[in-house]
């Protein structure tokens, strides 16, 4: 099955038990928001998503190969 | 009663002036600028007797406002040559304002050598020799102050950077716990307190009273209102105490804008060992603190004490913007010797952006290899000496790279960029450009809609809409820095209109009148135009409104872009000023 390496990010890391990324195991076709939901991420608390570094939904279709990156609400500078 | 202190260096008189109803109501960035407009002649040398040094509290500070303690200071800048105002947390806002100080005005010019402090409390300000504070660091400094003034005072400093007059010197401010660790960082205002010979102000707020708002139940509801704007958004309530400013460091990685080993790539490797997220786990397994407030009535505590591997203190934060600058831009990934540099920097009296590009573009030169901490800190160690090297160091990434012969130089007007990479990300990219500051990502924080998807989704990577996000944004900043604000209050305003209700509220309730949004934005857009005018008269012209042309030129990975909002949009930022 194709893989997409899942990056976590701040108040979500709780949800890869605090590693920075995990792997998962993808159908063709399938959502940013379903491959959150295998990882139990509220998808409410998701507000920056990036698929390639390219910003992205949880609409988003994944095929597989892809880096994913999810953030919860971000700020500073 | 409200009260100017205007002093003069040169015949060392102190003059108490009554504001005028103008600055009366005025406060923050619109009250520095106003007074450096009006008083200073834009063509004089920053470091000329010519030049004046504004303070002032924010239109909000020591009311009691949640996040209201920002301290704006206002003069010609030694290192733009155009108008600066710098502001930054701290105690100094609220003590100052706590006595009834609008501005304090250093003018003049005082033989060479001399040293002074000012005394400011309920009696009034006082000019006193300070020769025995002669090229002390910041943190040796106010040791000895709060020594002699006891622990309720807040000091105003410059470190050795700010004695040799160099052009990336800050001005300290101490926080709650007395640390001089909050700068007015940019633009080298600390040369310009050198050049008044004035090494340390210490304000001691004791028997002073709060400002009285005119109409305290409109304050009292708009304050309420604020306040749970602020709460309720889960960044100003929640994510920033967690994490701190520098949470933003794998974001801004993840998006191809965090500029690495001196703006040549847009992604560094070793984002990871110096993120927001790793600064966390190590600041709690060493026992320091997170969700640390830098003034009394910051309810946001971005803030962090972050200790050593014994659980020796060190410094703050560090913030974002100083790790990447250290950092990323330095190809450099260990958290622990850019915490030393941060320390460093703040004893010295330098603005941790400017110097951190300064160390990038001299990485750039070959003086030393990128990734090289060591070598980095002892380029800080040089400044510290006041040897050459170090005074070109602290002297900023334009003049370094023009000593060095280095054609990539990350500035404009003179002043380094901050943490985001303007090929992929466009809005900030024309912040940068057209600021009247020089580049400058607080006057216009574009990044809100360009990444972090807060106050709508502008694509970064494109240059539509661009320039009208920065315009709004420059408008709407220059008011925050005139209230006082802190600008992360921009993120809960930016999506909760209640946030500007509340601001609009609590200063309606301190003149005691109906305040609008109108009358909100008409603060900002008046500064905006004195600072316009003031860096025209200086010599400015459309052609400073641009990036270094390597911007357009060099393609940027991961996206291979390249800033592309064209000039004459550029031009049209400022198309409400006359």
């Amino acid at each position: 099955m194709p893989k997409v390496q899942v990056n976590l990010y701040a108040m979500l890391r709780k949800y890869s038990g605090g590693k920075p990324s995990v792997e998962v195991e993808i159908e063709p076709g399938q959502t940013v928001g379903q491959v959150l939901e295998q990882l139990g991420v509220p998808p409410e608390q998701t507000r920056i998503i990036f698929i390639d570094n390219r910003a992205a939904s949880l609409a988003s279709e994944l095929q597989g190969d892809e880096q994913v990156g999810i953030f919860s609400a971000i700020g500073g500078g | 009663m409200a009260v100017i202190y205007r002093v003069n260096l040169s015949d060392l008189t102190v003059n108490t002036e009554t504001p005028s109803p103008e600055y009366l109501e005025s406060g923050g960035r619109a009250l520095t600028s106003a007074i450096v407009a009006k008083e200073v002649p834009p063509t004089c040398h920053p470091l000329s007797a010519e030049n004046k040094l504004v303070i002032a509290p924010g239109i909000l500070s020591g009311t009691g406002a949640p996040c209201s303690g920002r301290i704006s200071i206002g003069a010609k800048s030694p290192l733009t040559g155009g108008i600066k105002e710098s502001n930054s947390g701290g105690m100094g806002s609220i003590a100052l304002a706590t006595l009834g100080v609008k501005a304090i005005i250093l003018e003049g010019k005082p033989a060479a050598g001399k040293l002074y402090r000012l005394i400011v409390n309920t009696d009034g300000l006082k000019i006193e020799p300070a020769d025995n504070l002669a090229n002390l660091g910041n943190y040796d400094t106010v040791a000895k102050l709060y020594e002699e003034f006891g622990d309720k005072v807040s000091c105003i400093s410059i470190g050795p950077a700010g004695e040799m007059c160099t052009t990336a010197s800050s001005i300290a401010i101490t926080d709650v716990e007395g640390r001089p660790t909050r700068h007015c960082g940019r633009g080298g205002l600390g040369a310009v307190m050198g050049s008044k010979g004035v090494k340390a102000i210490v304000v001691d707020p004791t028997g002073g009273e709060r400002p009285k708002p005119a109409d305290v139940e409109m304050f009292k509801q708009g304050s309420q209102k604020f306040n749970a704007a602020l709460k309720g958004h889960p960044l100003t309530g929640e994510g920033l105490a967690k994490f701190g400013t520098n949470s933003l460091a794998n974001v801004i990685n993840q998006a191809g804008a965090y500029p690495t080993r001196n703006f040549s790539e847009g992604q560094f490797e070793g984002t990871e060992a110096i993120s927001g997220e790793r600064q966390h786990d190590v600041i709690l397994e060493r026992g320091g603190k997170i969700a640390h407030a830098c003034h009394r009535g910051c309810t946001i505590k971005c803030s962090r004490i972050y200790l050593d591997k014994d659980g020796k203190y060190v410094t703050k934060g560090p913030e974002y913007e100083t790790i990447w600058a250290h950092g990323a831009n330095c190809g450099i990934d260990d958290l622990d010797a850019i915490a030393q540099m941060d320390r460093m920097d703040d004893d010295l009296g330098l603005d941790t952006i400017e110097i951190g590009a300064t160390i990038g573009v001299a990485m750039e030169a070959g003086l030393i290899e990128f990734g090289d901490a060591e070598g980095a800190l002892g380029l800080l160690e040089e400044v510290r000496k006041g040897t050459p090297l170090g005074r070109l160091i602290a002297s900023g990434a334009e003049v370094f790279g023009k000593a060095y012969g280095v054609s990539r130089i990350p500035t404009v007007k003179g002043q380094a960029m901050p943490a985001y990479d303007p090929r992929a990300m466009m809005g900030i990219g024309v912040t940068y450009a057209t600021s009247t500051m020089g580049a400058d990502h607080t006057a216009g924080y574009a990044v809100a809609p360009n990444v972090l998807g807060i106050g709508g989704n502008v694509d970064p990577l494109k240059p539509d809409g661009q320039v009208e996000l920065s315009r709004n944004l420059q408008i709407a900043t220059a008011t925050i820095d005139a209230a006082g604000l802190c600008l992360f209050i921009a993120f809960a305003m930016l999506d909760d209109p209640t946030t500007l209700d509340g601001i609009c509220e609590m200063l309606g309730g301190l003149y005691g009148r109906p305040f609008s949004a109108d009358d909100y934005a008409e603060i900002g857009k008046r500064t905006l135009a004195l600072e316009r005018h003031f860096n025209e008269a200086a010599g400015f012209n459309s052609r400073d409104d641009r990036l270094p042309d390597f911007f357009k030129t060099e393609k940027l990975a991961p996206h291979d872009s390249t800033f592309t909002v064209p000039d004459d949009e550029l031009d049209e930022v400022f198309n409400f000023v006359e």
